[in-house]
């Protein structure tokens, strides 16, 4: 985003939507599936390598980051879920989703990524999360997971009496059911729509203040880039964060443990709705 | 007629501009709230401050009304 200026004579470059580069079959590749394809590519190289290189005593390099950031979700879910052998089964999609929305975040701050390369007038790159079609799937494949999961933990039956929780002949049952049943639509959408308008407005910030910057583009850029790096760890976090507290609120079925949990969950559903 | 064309010229601006200052004003309550409450809760038990982590999912959440209000800017046309 630092070599936004060579583009930008008229105005800032503002881009909400992605913008189809080509066709292949009369399906429109854009830009952003374009930064994806080369982006996972990338984290499952890096990834890959640095889980064959991993020894017993900590070498250092980027296998110690990958350490921390597996160690910290997993202290994460063991928080949320309250049992740590629970927490190391559901680490390895946890910690997935979070290195992946991480990478694709960092990445995209790369210069390069934006209006640098142009094909017929539209930008090559553009950020995986930046795009709303992007976090949209990011958010759906978590959902339908946590479901998955739920039902693997409890059963179908049971987990649609957590829904319908309360006595069957009571029409109020069905109600508040429809009603939950909604919320985990709305989640999906909330999930999503946060991580896209985090990292897009953020581009939006940059390509704004090196526009402003005139000559000294990277210097009025500069902060914001160090911003933007701050927030791409911490949505990525959030994201995770969250998946974790809808799953923990999905298998969780009125202990007495959970108490706590589920008063967090009631304060989060009001904030959300 | 003229007159009319010259007033919906500037409308736009005008209800971006009411919609940037009326969009922000209930976010950023919001987020004074959470922070007035995360401030009261380490001045009475100073080992609550290791829920940081958690204020900041809730200030994403309340985030996400400004940023929904910020990204309309664009889109309105």
């Amino acid at each position: 985003m630092i070599l936004t200026r060579f583009a930008a004579e008229s105005g800032p470059a503002v881009h909400i939507a992605p913008i189809g580069l080509f066709e292949i079959h009369g399906v429109t590749i854009t830009n952003s599936m374009v930064f994806t394809w080369v982006c996972s590519l990338l984290i499952i190289a890096v990834l890959v390598y640095v889980a064959r290189r991993l020894t017993l005593r900590p070498k250092g390099g980027f296998s110690q980051v990958v350490e921390i950031g597996t160690d910290f979700i997993i202290n994460v879910l063991e928080g949320s879920l309250g049992d740590r052998d629970k927490a190391l089964k559901y680490a390895p999609y946890f910690v997935t989703i979070f290195f992946f929305v991480a990478l694709s975040n960092i990445l995209g701050l790369l210069p390069g990524v934006g209006e640098a390369f142009t094909y017929h007038g539209a930008p090559v790159f553009r950020a995986f999360t930046a795009d709303l079609n992007g976090t949209l799937a990011t958010a759906v494949i978590s959902m339908v997971l946590i479901q998955y999961f739920a039902v693997r933990e409890s059963g179908p039956i049971k987990h649609l009496r957590h829904y319908f929780a309360g006595k069957l002949w009571n029409p109020l049952t069905y109600l508040i059911g429809v009603y939950e049943v909604f919320n985990e639509l709305i989640r999906v959408f909330s999930l999503a729509l946060r991580l896209f308008l985090n990292i897009a407005i953020g581009e939006i910030i940059i390509s704004v203040f090196s526009y402003l910057g005139k000559f000294a583009a990277p210097l009025t850029s500069f902060p914001f880039l160090f911003l933007e790096l701050g927030v791409a760890l911490l949505q990525a976090y959030i994201f995770v964060m969250l998946s974790v507290t809808y799953l923990s609120l999905a298998i969780s079925h009125g202990h007495e443990e959970d108490e706590a949990l589920e008063h967090t969950a009631e304060q989060m559903k009001v904030e959300t709705t | 007629m003229l007159y009319l064309a010259e007033l919906t010229g500037n409308a736009e601006v005008i209800g971006k501009g009411i919609m940037l200052g009326a969009g922000m004003i209930g976010p950023g309550i919001g987020v004074g709230l959470i922070g007035n409450a995360f401030m009261n809760a380490v001045g009475r038990n100073p080992e609550s401050a290791k829920f940081l982590g958690q204020i900041f999912v809730f200030v994403a959440i309340v985030e996400l009304m400004a940023l929904l209000v910020f990204a309309s800017l664009f889109i309105i046309k």
